[in-house]
């Protein structure tokens, strides 16, 4: 089943927006911490968030490649991407010092996470089938 | 209705007998279930034509625009396509797991997940097929649907 299509991708977009945004405002309030760089890093979420969207809707199309390979080749790609992107807003305004570090661990962690969440389901999602087969 | 249930050992193939002075509404639908298990089908096997209880089937596939059924010492080729067969006897217990396969999901032994998420089935038989990705969802479905109508 496709569940990201062109009717669902941008209320898709503005749920992910909303959520980073909101988790973002809220570290920053708990930490007491001033973001220097708000305007860009808002607008680096919501490219972002339909970076995030438009990869995961591909994965739909390539579900006849091995997982891995698919899962590695989608992390590469928005690696590169964001990398791209903030080389080039580096050439037009000041960007942080560690932002290739930061998007490099904003990227990582929801990536390794979905996997992990992905791989967990999968192999549960079999042990059901086990039982339900030992009972027919 | 009564159900009476004789052990006979040394017997040559399980049987069912039915005993009956008027066809009742319970019987029918007995009948009616039994009807799905008890269907065969035609095809053919070194060129003579045989017939083989679906239930005997563990997997068909298409093989360059021919199917093929494989029992536990066959591979009948038949002239049903694989779409016609999920849309007929889907109930009875066949899941499609690829774009060219069909399984008898009574006939798995059990499920195994490999790295790449895919799902090796393992048959009775000792046949290995693997699910792809992308009827993993149908086939869970298939699965469910199956224990509901046991739990029935």
């Amino acid at each position: 089943m496709k569940l990201i299509n062109a009717k669902n991708f941008i209320p898709i977009v503005c749920i992910c927006f909303t959520v980073i945004t909101c988790g973002k405002l809220l570290f920053e309030k708990i930490a007491g911490f001033t973001d220097r760089y708000y305007t860009e890093n808002i607008f680096t979420v919501l490219g972002f968030s339909v970076l995030i969207t438009l990869i995961l809707s591909v994965h739909y199309y390539l579900r006849k490649f091995p997982f891995l390979l698919v899962f590695i080749g989608q992390y590469v790609v928005t690696v590169g991407i964001v990398f791209l992107a903030i080389w080039i807003g580096s050439k037009v305004s000041d960007i942080a010092p560690t932002a290739y570090w930061d998007m490099f661990y904003s990227i990582t962690i929801p990536f390794l996470g979905g996997a992990v969440v992905y791989y967990i389901c999968f192999f549960w999602q079999i042990r059901k089938a086990n039982k339900i087969l030992e009972k027919l | 209705m009564k159900l009476i249930k004789t052990k006979e050992e040394n017997l040559e193939e399980n049987y069912l007998e039915l005993h009956y002075d008027t066809m009742d509404e319970e019987t029918n639908a007995v009948l009616d279930r039994l009807r799905d298990t008890l269907r065969y089908i035609e095809g053919t096997y070194d060129d003579k034509k045989v017939t083989i209880a679906l239930t005997d089937i563990f997997y068909i596939e298409t093989v360059d625009r021919k199917t093929f059924a494989y029992t536990k010492d066959m591979c009948v080729e038949i002239k049903e396509a694989l779409r016609d067969i999920l849309e007929e006897y889907s109930n009875i217990g066949f899941a499609r797991i690829s774009k060219s396969a069909i399984v008898n999901i009574y006939k798995i032994k059990k499920l195994q997940g490999d790295i790449n998420m895919r799902v090796i089935i393992f048959l009775k038989n000792d046949e290995k097929l693997v699910m792809n990705r992308s009827y993993k969802n149908e086939f869970y479905e298939r699965l469910n649907k199956l224990q509901r109508r046991k739990a029935k």
